[in-house]
């Protein structure tokens, strides 16, 4: 009798084990996507208007501001250092102040 | 993709591609192992066979193979793909992306390789390359729904909701009428759901509101659709439609305390801050009183009204709350009431009420007012309510007694021992709260909380390997501890942690931390798989949800005990690194011959000590890695199982800056972490960072004890510090001398005088008084007897209130013992030390710290009567070397057998 009752739990134990393991297997199974009806998509994706190009634009006028402010490189040095930071994070930070580099770091210790 | 093979070859290799996506490992490796032999150089083929290892856990092979592959075939998107994969599955991110990068440059429109960089994208929160990404792939499919869903998703992110609903109404427009399928309505459904709650996102109310009646019959989940709709109905001001709904919310789920909040708010009854006005009040009486003779079984509608109501209601409507669960036996009462010991007067009604209810019961076995008798247990729980309640007002002794009392009534119940522990705990005598948690946890060997909550205790008590070996007990056979590691017990780890710190033992102390932050990266890691998996299931609403909370992951509060405890482990390893090989042979080198014989007898004892029992864990691992299948799962062996070799890091500070910046990062709301990181960059000398940190504590609570101690400190260091020479000192200067005139604390002040004024606001708060006392010390270290003597006068008033049973005094043990730390180590007056120990021990005489007259450090205390009356000693719990060996276990158990009903 207690041989049984131990192949029972033995039983359980794996079988639980076997589905935990199967469930989490399946979360990364191969599947096919599904199909849509060709001729509604072509309709579908001409509505889909790129408002992209405004924003990018006005990213770049942006960009361009910056990349004209004058700074000194000693000070992206320093600020990169003593606050820890990437120097691209330095410099851009310097450059929105105009190079002035006290005001940089004030801003940075917000 | 292996176009250079002969037709035989290739199919080959798409068996390889196709048993790799269906996780058949083995027949891959065949298949590769066939081609290779042909064609040993094909690098497609090679990179094939080592992403197919790297499933295998052949690792190392890999990567040889991967590399090898690329090497041969350095323009096969292929072998760039396969290589990012493999970099994926090692977490290397940006590695992999740029080897996704490359790959695109070769094949710029394959369908798998966008698809891969996308969960990256998502991964990394890279929100606008997702977007891009995820635009070029529904360009690319738009016949597939789950570029539709993706390229949505992705937006919603990126912030652009209104786009997001254009792309799933442009999506809808690919559907047939009767679209869903019987097979798709929950995923439909889902889609739906989701798109109502981004409309109201957008602020379009009407919209998502029409939105959700037009397509009710394709929505699901009918929960979630109601609550959409009040909430919608709400915002929109329709209060009448909205009443109606929240109650029948209610019918629905009674308990829930969002819909009561919501009725309130659409009747005209609701607070952010619950001060209400008398009128007020008598409305929200009258409502909850019509409420509660609909939902008779919910104890939620019974509860709330406690909230609100004041004075002699309350004291009437908590009587009346109070009694049935006392009768019940519900040991949780207390817990239900406790947050109403944070409104002004309820703890005295409360008091007195229970108060009334014990004398009453105890004289005529009914309660007041009443007839009815009431069974011997109400008073038994009435006493367990009582002891509960002085232990939050902190008058511990009545609370001890209280819950004495109730233990000698019934001595069966196990939540008496556990409440006893606690509140030993708060009381100090962190031993005595272990051995009665200990008690309970003996009561029932089968409760895993308990055998959690005596655990716990242990650990505060420094009672590690005690802790470790009642622990083990609940963990599976053959993982003893690990288990707990596997499993991500962070509060273990925790408190292990924290147990070794206070030992002074920083290696395992780094250790256990550690794992805690690698819990987070893991579950960081966990996010991966849905990037995918939510978008075919559409369960879309969930997976938003997940991102934002991975978002904030790491401000979840064990993370930061985590990261706090290992940065506190490194500045001490950075203030007192351990002792060098050299420093020992040189301490070695002033013995007598002997003597150094004798030390080097011993450092072989040990050393061979160690090997052994290293060998010994080792043999254990390897044993556990057979499981019950038979199959052989072997474990990686831990190579630092004691944290040794953290600590010979090389740079404890830079080490320690990496936690300090998720914690700035993730919590910079919490005092603890400017605290810490004004210690870290003052060490490491960086000006700036110390002053941001003093900026953060001054702008969360400038009146703070320990805002002001690193406000004055930290000018008082660049007050000493050197004229600026260098252009680095010149630009740090100019931001101080920018600065200064912003902190309002120092206004045309000495530091002399900011202290002073300082004092000036708080000189009846002891924590306030310490920390001033502490910075004169620091100003001017000849005033060190002024600043003691100024501690030692400070007093422990009684706090006014109207209570008849003893007196409260103001003072906490925790700030108490901080007092003591800082007379002894600061301030270094060991005399002073010991008569504000001698005087505390009067204060809190069940502190061990303190070792007061009850304590487990004296003869007199709960522990050693504990010891006193047990029948026997366990021998399962004997620790060699600890001084709880001898705690009883089982004692109590023994008499409890001759116990009738």
């Amino acid at each position: 009798m207690e041989g049984a009752d131990e192949g029972i739990e033995r039983v359980v134990d794996s079988k639980d084990l076997q589905q935990q393991s199967k469930a989490f297997d399946k979360l990364t199974d191969r599947v096919e996507d599904r199909q849509l009806d060709s001729s509604r998509v072509q309709e579908a994706m001409a509505s889909i208007a790129a408002s992209a190009e405004a924003d990018w634009q006005a990213m770049r006028m942006r960009e361009k501001e910056l990349a004209a402010v004058k700074i000194n490189a000693a000070d992206v040095d320093i600020i990169a250092n003593e606050l820890e930071l990437d120097k691209k994070v330095a410099e851009r930070t310097l450059r929105e102040h105009k190079g002035d580099a006290v005001a940089a770091i004030r801003h940075l210790l917000r | 993709m292996g176009a250079s093979l002969p037709p035989k070859e290739a199919n080959l290799f798409k068996l390889i591609v196709k048993s790799y996506e269906t996780k058949q490992y083995k027949k891959g490796l065949k298949a590769a192992d066939a081609i290779l032999k042909k064609f040993p150089d094909h690098g497609e083929t090679l990179s094939m066979k080592g992403l197919t290892l790297n499933c295998m856990d052949r690792k190392s092979e890999a990567y040889e193979l991967v590399r090898q592959g690329l090497k041969n075939d350095l323009k096969s998107h292929v072998c760039w793909h396969v290589y990012g994969l493999l970099y994926r599955s090692d977490r290397e991110y940006r590695e992999a992306i740029k080897c996704y990068r490359n790959a695109l440059r070769i094949d710029p429109d394959n369908i798998e390789i966008l698809r891969d960089l996308s969960l990256l994208q998502a991964q990394m929160r890279d929100l606008s390359g997702f977007v891009e990404t995820r635009q070029q792939l529904l360009t690319l499919k738009p016949n597939h729904r789950m570029n539709w869903i993706g390229f949505s998703v992705a937006h919603h992110l990126n912030s652009n909701s209104f786009k997001a609903v254009e792309i799933l109404e442009a999506y809808e427009g690919t559907l047939d009428e009767d679209h869903p399928p019987e097979n798709e309505r929950c995923e439909h459904g889902e889609m739906l759901l989701y798109k109502i709650s981004l409309l109201e996102e957008c602020g379009f109310l009407e919209r998502a509101l029409e939105e959700l009646h037009k397509k009710e019959s394709k929505i699901v989940d009918k929960l979630v659709y109601k609550e959409q709709e009040v909430s919608l109905l709400v915002k929109l001001g329709h209060l009448d439609e909205g009443e109606a709904l929240y109650r029948a919310l209610l019918s629905m789920n009674p308990d829930n305390y969002r819909y009561y909040e919501g009725l309130q708010k659409c009747v005209g009854l609701y607070l952010e801050d619950g001060q209400y006005s008398p009128d007020q009040i008598d409305r929200l009486d009258s409502l909850y009183k019509t409420l509660v003779q609909q939902y008779k079984w919910s104890s939620a509608v019974k509860r709330i009204p406690l909230d609100f109501l004041q004075g002699g209601q309350f004291r009437e409507a908590a009587d009346s709350y109070i009694r049935p669960l006392l009768t019940k036996g519900v040991p949780s009462l207390f817990s239900d009431l406790s947050s109403l010991y944070n409104h002004p007067g309820k703890a005295d009604i409360l008091e007195q009420l229970i108060l009334e209810l014990e004398h009453s019961i105890r004289m005529s076995g009914h309660y007041p007012g009443r007839t009815d008798k009431e069974p011997p247990s109400t008073l038994m729980w009435t006493l367990f309510l009582l002891a509960q309640h002085y232990d939050r007002r902190g008058q511990y002794e009545i609370a001890l007694s209280k819950i004495d009392e109730a233990i000698e009534h019934t001595p069966t119940v196990i939540d008496l021992y556990s409440v006893k522990s606690r509140i030993l705990k708060h009381a100090g005598d962190l031993v005595a709260a272990a051995a009665f948690a200990d008690e309970a946890r003996c009561m029932d060997l089968a409760d895993r909380y308990v055998n959690s909550e005596c655990v716990k205790r242990m650990l505060q008590a420094d009672q590690v390997a005690l802790a470790e070996k009642t622990a083990v007990l609940f963990t599976k056979d053959g993982d003893q501890h690990n288990n707990l590691h596997d499993m991500q017990c962070m509060w273990y780890e925790l408190a292990s942690g924290e147990s070794y710190f206070r030992q002074g033992d920083l290696g395992r102390a780094l250790k256990k931390f550690l794992a805690v932050e690698k819990h987070y990266a893991d579950i960081t890691e966990d996010q991966f798989d849905f990037h995918s998996y939510c978008l075919r299931k559409m369960t879309l609403r969930t997976y938003v949800e997940m991102l934002k909370f991975q978002d904030q992951l790491h401000s979840h509060a064990y993370f930061h005990k985590a990261a706090a405890g290992a940065i506190r482990c490194y500045i001490k390893l950075h203030d007192s690194p351990p002792k060098s090989t050299a420093e020992e042979d040189d301490n070695m080198s002033k013995l007598l011959p002997s003597q150094k014989k004798k030390m080097r007898q011993k450092q072989r004892k040990a050393e061979a000590r160690a090997k052994k029992e290293a060998e010994e864990k080792n043999e254990e691992s390897s044993a556990s890695g057979v499981s019950k299948s038979g199959k052989r799962h072997v474990k990686p062996v831990d190579p630092d199982p004691n944290g040794e070799k953290l600590l010979q890091v090389e740079d404890p500070l830079s080490e320690a800056t990496k936690y300090l910046k998720l914690l700035q990062k993730n919590s910079p709301d919490s005092l603890e972490t400017h605290l810490l990181s004004f210690e870290l960059y003052t060490r490491k000398q960086k000006i700036l960072l110390a002053l941001q940190a003093v900026k953060q504590l001054l702008r969360l609570d400038a009146e703070h004890p320990d805002s002001h101690r690193c406000l004055i400190k930290f000018f008082h260091k660049v007050g000493s510090m050197n004229a600026p020479v260098t252009d680095s000192e010149k630009l740090i200067w100019s931001v101080l001398e920018a600065e200064r005139p912003t902190i309002s604390q120092l206004h045309e002040k000495s530091l002399f005088e900011a202290n002073n004024s300082f004092l000036e606001k708080h000189k009846d708060s002891l924590m306030h008084r310490a920390a001033f006392a502490e910075i004169l010390h620091i100003l001017d270290s000849n005033r060190k007897s002024e600043a003691v003597k100024f501690v030692e006068d400070s007093t422990n008033n009684i706090v006014p209130r109207n209570g008849a049973l003893g007196p409260i005094r103001e003072w906490n043990l925790t700030d108490c013992i901080a007092v003591h730390k800082l007379l002894e180590t600061v301030l270094a007056d060991q005399d002073a030390g010991l008569r504000w120990k001698v005087r505390c021990a009067e204060y809190f005489p069940y502190s061990t710290y303190f070792e007061g007259c009850h304590s487990s450090a004296s003869p007199n205390s709960a522990f050693s009567q504990l010891r006193k009356n047990s029948e026997n000693e366990s021998l399962n719990h004997s620790v060699d070397g600890q001084n709880v060996g001898s705690i009883t276990s089982n004692g109590k158990l023994e008499a409890f057998k001759d116990l009738t009903i």
